[in-house]
């Protein structure tokens, strides 16, 4: 077919007689026959074809919703068309309640499943958590265990520092050439005890190591106060405590002293006293 | 069920699933359609029982000679609205459509299917009359006839007293008129 035959052809309207319906079969064969050979002809059909559906589709009715209804049930929503399905009317409407049913059986039985799961899950989980609530409490108590014996180490520890610093001033103050050690003895008060004193013999500094030390335990009321005894008359150089935990330097340095000839202590209540008590002289001894 | 399938579908996807024959596929078919193809039978048939009755035969002829749907013939839409036309044109000359009108001569087919379709549009089919009222009055005259009343061609060309290949042109034309109105 030449070009111009093709475009009279196409220009005669047998094409929109096509698409409508509106041909012999003959006519519609030879149609389908030309289309196939010509892409022009079939982008004319395919525009006609367009043209008329969006045309019945911007002029659509909506039919009632009965139509749907009644057009499922003579399907029966089944491929298959037994004649035997079709004649008993009843049975159809029957048929999909006994799928319903089978339906909601399975559903059931579905979440009785699930139901069992679920609680078998539940004690599981209760036991793994019974379980491990009672891990946590022995970790607890373990490292409660651990905490005290933390402190107990560090306890001796520590006492074992002081020990070791006031032994090492011991061992340095008796090489030492610069520092004198006044050995105080019990007095009366207090036979049994016994103290040592370091004077320095360069910058009058006085020490006291409570490792070098042997008194008995002042009450909360009293404390110690060392005393220098100077041309006679007693001069304050300090109170201490007794050696206790409390206290981490084993070495206390006390108040300087220019000349002294002899060092004592004794009990006095908190604070120190002006004079000292004799009564009370815990140990003495001279330099 | 696949109550929650999808309701629109590409063209290719429908006619694979139709002539598979996946019962689902229907639904979405006539969710999609029913109402265009309802539109076209309802413009043959002004009867709303009657033209009710043609959609569901149509949609059951659809179903069940899917098969012979060729897709390199032409669209889905087109293989469906032929359908439709065909059965609601064959309803209009059915007996049971004119069982209540006796000694019906076949002569006179054509004027007896323009009375049982004398023009009174009902609300829904305003929209369309409004459209072709755009057209020229000789394209629309024929147009009229050929898609609102299921005349063929030859009919048409009858009824207006026009050549044939006259009714055809025009036909042509209203069509063209029709793709540039919606392109």
């Amino acid at each position: 077919m030449s070009v111009e035959n093709l475009k009279a052809y196409i220009e005669s309207g047998v094409l929109e007689l096509y698409v409508l319906g509106d041909l012999s079969p003959e006519e519609t064969l030879q149609v389908e026959e030309i289309a196939s050979q010509y892409p022009e002809v079939r982008d004319e059909i395919a525009a006609i074809e367009q043209a008329i559906e969006q045309y019945a589709m911007q002029n659509a009715v909506e039919p009632s919703s009965a139509v749907e209804t009644r057009l499922f049930e003579q399907l029966g929503l089944s491929e298959i068309e037994t004649p035997e399905t079709v004649q008993p009317a009843p049975a159809y409407t029957e048929a999909p309640k006994i799928i319903r049913l089978d339906e909601s059986d399975g559903k059931v039985r579905t979440l009785r499943y699930a139901l069992v799961a679920c609680v078998a899950l539940l004690i599981i989980s209760t036991a793994a958590l019974f379980i491990t609530y009672n891990k946590l409490n022995d970790a607890h108590d373990q490292i409660a265990s651990l905490n005290l014996d933390k402190q107990k180490f560090a306890g001796v520890v520590s006492k074992l520092e002081f020990e070791n610093q006031g032994l090492g001033n011991m061992a340095a103050m008796a090489d030492s050439r610069e520092w004198a050690t006044i050995n105080m003895t019990g007095q009366p008060f207090s036979p049994a005890s016994k103290m040592k004193v370091y004077w320095n013999k360069k910058d009058k500094s006085v020490l006291i190591n409570y490792i070098a030390m042997d008194l008995p335990k002042a009450d909360k009321e009293h404390e110690y106060q060392l005393w220098a005894l100077v041309n006679g008359k007693p001069v304050s150089l300090g109170v201490f405590g007794k050696s206790d935990s409390t206290s981490n330097e084993a070495l206390v340095k006390m108040p300087a002293i220019q000349e002294a000839q002899a060092f004592a202590v004794t009990l006095e209540p908190m604070g120190g006293s002006v004079n000292p008590t004799m009564e009370k002289l815990t140990v003495m001894g001279g330099v | 069920m696949t109550a929650f399938k999808k309701l629109t579908l590409t063209e290719p996807e429908l006619v694979q699933a139709l002539q598979s024959k996946d019962p689902a596929v229907l639904k979405t078919l006539y969710s999609m359609y029913s109402s265009a193809i309802y539109g076209v039978i309802s413009r043959i048939i002004t009867h709303t029982e009657l033209a009710e009755d043609v959609l569901q035969e149509t949609f059951v002829k659809i179903w069940q000679s899917a098969a012979h749907y060729d897709n390199t013939k032409g669209r889905l839409f087109t293989w469906m609205m032929n359908i439709a036309r065909n059965l609601s044109i064959d309803k209009l000359r059915s007996k049971d459509f004119k069982n209540s009108l006796k000694n019906q001569d076949i002569e006179n087919n054509v004027s007896f299917v323009e009375e049982q379709n004398k023009v009174t549009f009902n609300p829904d089919i305003l929209g369309v009359k409004q459209l072709v009222d755009n057209l020229k009055p000789d394209l629309q005259a024929v147009l009229d006839l050929v898609y609102y009343k299921g005349f063929t061609h030859v009919e048409a060309a009858e009824k207006l007293d026009l050549p044939l290949g006259t009714v055809k042109t025009r036909i042509r034309l209203a069509i063209i008129e029709l793709r540039r109105n919606f392109n």
